[in-house]
């Protein structure tokens, strides 16, 4: 009999993750224990509580450069940054979550085992307070991005996208109205997260396969799926390189769907379109920071020897990102499908940072990653606020004259669109503008090209439902703005804000992604 | 050639054999039972590499859980138990894409490593597969049981009409 020997854990290193996971488990309990009327708050109170201390303990161990748990976790740099951002993320999504003034129980169904039409379900759309299950759901998610970023090997990779869809595809499924719409979202979000995770899982065989006879971290020649035994195959494996390459293309393509970019972003519309508003914003956000941090690591760290390979393929996979997500968005008229074809080309201008294999790309990816997600959920935001009778009036006819009508909310819709336009003064341009020159200063002149002309065809849209906000009489069907509750509210501010001073004052940002863009090796 | 390597063909050739069958028989719980043939020669495959344990959480998930809960899910969906035509529309564009990743996959691994032999590790016995597990792997192994309660809650979540709803409330 073997003594099995447990690994050396650096606790510290996992403590958000833990707290996070810790915080779900007591909200199953509160879900079970604690008297209907009183769920809400607590489970509020909960969730901003938890996901703030693990913010604190991101903070507080910024320094540390490890590797740990058995080769499973590297907590760096990019580890931290990436935790951090999609935990202050986190917080505002929550916020948008939490909100119950705008609807009568808040934008999640009661029950959502009730038949769809059927008098029970007319029932609990105007009566009874939402299911609070949303926030041990939203603590797994965000659970699961912690760990997506912070993998060091394809397995613990793997199982952090999972941990972090499966919470993400039952939110979509949750909406108080148009249920249909957000069962279909769920479902279609789930079939081809499913397909996708299985070509991630493909791609990891055949790396492994490629890595036979290089000696892994664990001291024998079997190779293994670690970031390190990895690179070092890359550098000097004897096994055909074909192996390698089929297997970055199939892993690529597991993330890059999450990633939502082009020709794996067919999902992306009609779930940001079906899924409650608040969760939508989760998505574009937190899940895009996690995909992107996932996907940088994997490029950079385990396949970084192989840059000349791949570059070219995923290079044409941005460009084509960029312009679907562009042309695609002219034609939208719903505001929901909008933005989520906008979010479509921003993955692209992501990649297109991701692409510079050097300090300088991971750290304007890293910038543009917390930019987008502040003006993203502001976006959102936004969008929960417009309504009528029916909930949120999301087709764009609908908005016209929205500025006569109430002019505060369309003149930070107005900047938040000019700041997915890329306009200075607002954070689209201070990041775009970093991601392009870190491509240019790699040498890739034509995603630069491509990622201009885009960003004049993506400004085509925005600039479409400014003129008619502002220019466009107010008609019988325009809705009503609400006033916002506080915690929407406080989610709007925070958005714009950020928004504006990364346009601003970008310095100490941009100056923190510097310091923290070193992957531990 | 050895012993090994005619028993790996031919099970290959029967959990390939099987596959084609899933997919081409009109029949949906034959389809469903053709399945087990298939997972049981993969199953057989592993056994024949002498991971055994692999082998019989094979057997038992693949075989027992997976399959079993296909059968259950075509009897409480009230599918058709005989032949039903639309399972055998023309499928050429399934064919052509399943058979151009299935050759373009053989092609690939066929080319990589020719005739290359890989010493075959130590045996796959429960008690090296459980130190590994336990040993470096204890992190990514805990972890899905992260995974397994979030879809717990989720399975939940989806399905569960509110407890202690009377019917007069369940029926307004």
């Amino acid at each position: 009999m073997t003594e099995i020997g447990l690994p050396p854990i650096n606790y510290g290193a996992i403590t958000p993750m833990l707290i996070l996971f810790g915080a779900s488990c007591v909200g199953v309990f509160v879900e079970a224990f604690v008297p209907k009327a009183q769920r809400h708050l607590v489970q509020l109170v909960l969730s901003l509580g938890a996901i703030t201390a693990a913010l604190v303990t991101v903070v507080w161990q910024a320094d540390t450069r490890t590797v740990t748990a058995g080769g499973a976790i590297a907590i760096d740099g990019p580890t931290l940054f990436l935790q951090g951002a999609i935990l202050v993320l986190g917080v505002v999504s929550i916020l948008l979550i939490g909100e119950r003034s705008l609807e009568r129980g808040g934008p999640f169904v009661a029950q959502a085992a009730i038949v769809v039409g059927s008098d029970a379900d007319r029932n609990q759309t105007v009566r009874q307070p939402g299911a609070t299950d949303i926030y041990p759901l939203s603590l797994f998610a965000l659970t699961g991005m912690l760990l997506f970023v912070a993998a060091n090997d394809l397995l613990t990779m793997f199982i952090g996208l999972e941990v972090l869809s499966l919470p993400l595809y039952l939110m979509c499924a949750l909406a108080r109205r148009r249920r249909l719409l957000s069962q279909e979202a769920a479902l279609k979000y789930f079939m081809l997260g499913a397909y996708a995770s299985a070509f991630f899982l493909f791609g990891l065989a055949l790396v492994y396969g490629f890595t036979a006879g290089t000696p892994s971290g664990s001291g024998d020649n079997g190779g293994g799926v670690d970031f390190a035994t990895i690179a070092a195959a890359v550098r000097n494996s004897e096994v055909s390189p074909a192996l390698l390459y089929a297997g970055i293309a199939l892993i690529a393509v597991g993330l890059l769907f999450k990633a939502a970019a082009a020709p794996f972003h067919v999902w992306t519309p009609d779930v940001y379109q079906g899924a409650p508003t608040p969760v939508t914003g989760f998505m574009a956000a937190c899940t895009k920071v996690a995909a992107f941090g996932a996907l940088l690591r994997v490029l950079h760290v385990a396949f970084g020897g192989a840059s000349w390979a791949y570059t070219p393929v995923l290079g044409a996979v941005a460009a084509l990102t960029m312009l679907v997500g562009a042309v695609l968005a002219v034609t939208q008229t719903d505001i929901k499908r909008l933005l989520a074809y906008s979010s479509v080309a921003n993955a692209g201008y992501l990649l297109v940072g991701a692409l510079a294999v050097n300090k300088q790309g991971l750290a304007s990816t890293m910038f543009y990653l917390v930019a987008y997600g502040f003006t993203v959920l502001a976006g959102f935001a936004v969008v929960t606020l417009v309504r009528d009778a029916d909930g949120e009036a999301t087709h764009l006819s609908r908005w016209a004259g929205l500025g006569r009508r109430s002019p505060l909310f369309a003149g930070v819709f107005t900047f938040i669109l000019l700041a997915f336009a890329g306009i200075p003064v607002t954070s689209g341009f201070t990041s775009k503008f970093a991601v392009f020159g870190a491509a240019s200063g790699a040498g890739h002149t034509w995603l630069v090209v491509v990622g201009v002309l885009s960003s004049m065809i993506l400004a085509f849209p925005y600039l479409r439902v400014v003129v008619m906000m502002w220019l466009s009489e107010p008609g019988e069907s325009t809705p009503s703005v609400l006033v916002p509750g506080g915690l929407t509210a406080a989610a709007l501010t925070i958005g714009v804000a950020a928004t504006l001073v990364l346009g601003v004052a970008p310095e100490s940002l941009l100056d923190l992604t510097n310091r923290a863009a070193e992957f531990v090796p | 050639m050895t012993g090994a390597d005619l028993l790996l063909l031919a099970l290959g050739a029967v959990a390939v054999g099987a596959g084609l069958l899933v997919v081409t028989t009109r029949h949906l719980v034959r389809a469903g039972l053709y399945l087990v043939v298939c997972l049981a020669a993969v199953a057989g495959l592993y056994l024949v590499l002498t991971a055994e344990l692999v082998a019989w959480v094979q057997v038992l998930i693949y075989v027992g859980a997976v399959v079993v809960l296909l059968l259950f899910a075509v009897m409480l969906t009230r599918a058709p138990i005989g032949a039903s035509d639309d399972l055998d529309r023309p499928g050429w564009p399934a064919a052509l894409v399943g058979g151009g990743a299935g050759l373009g996959l053989a092609v690939l691994l066929v080319d990589a490593f020719r005739w290359s032999t890989v010493e075959l590790p130590e045996a796959g016995t429960a008690e090296r597969l459980g130190a590994i597990v336990f040993g470096s792997w204890v992190l990514p192994f805990e972890l899905l049981s992260v995974l397994l309660l979030a879809a717990l809650i989720g399975a939940i979540v989806l399905s569960r009409p509110e407890i202690g709803a009377s019917p007069e409330e369940e029926r307004r």
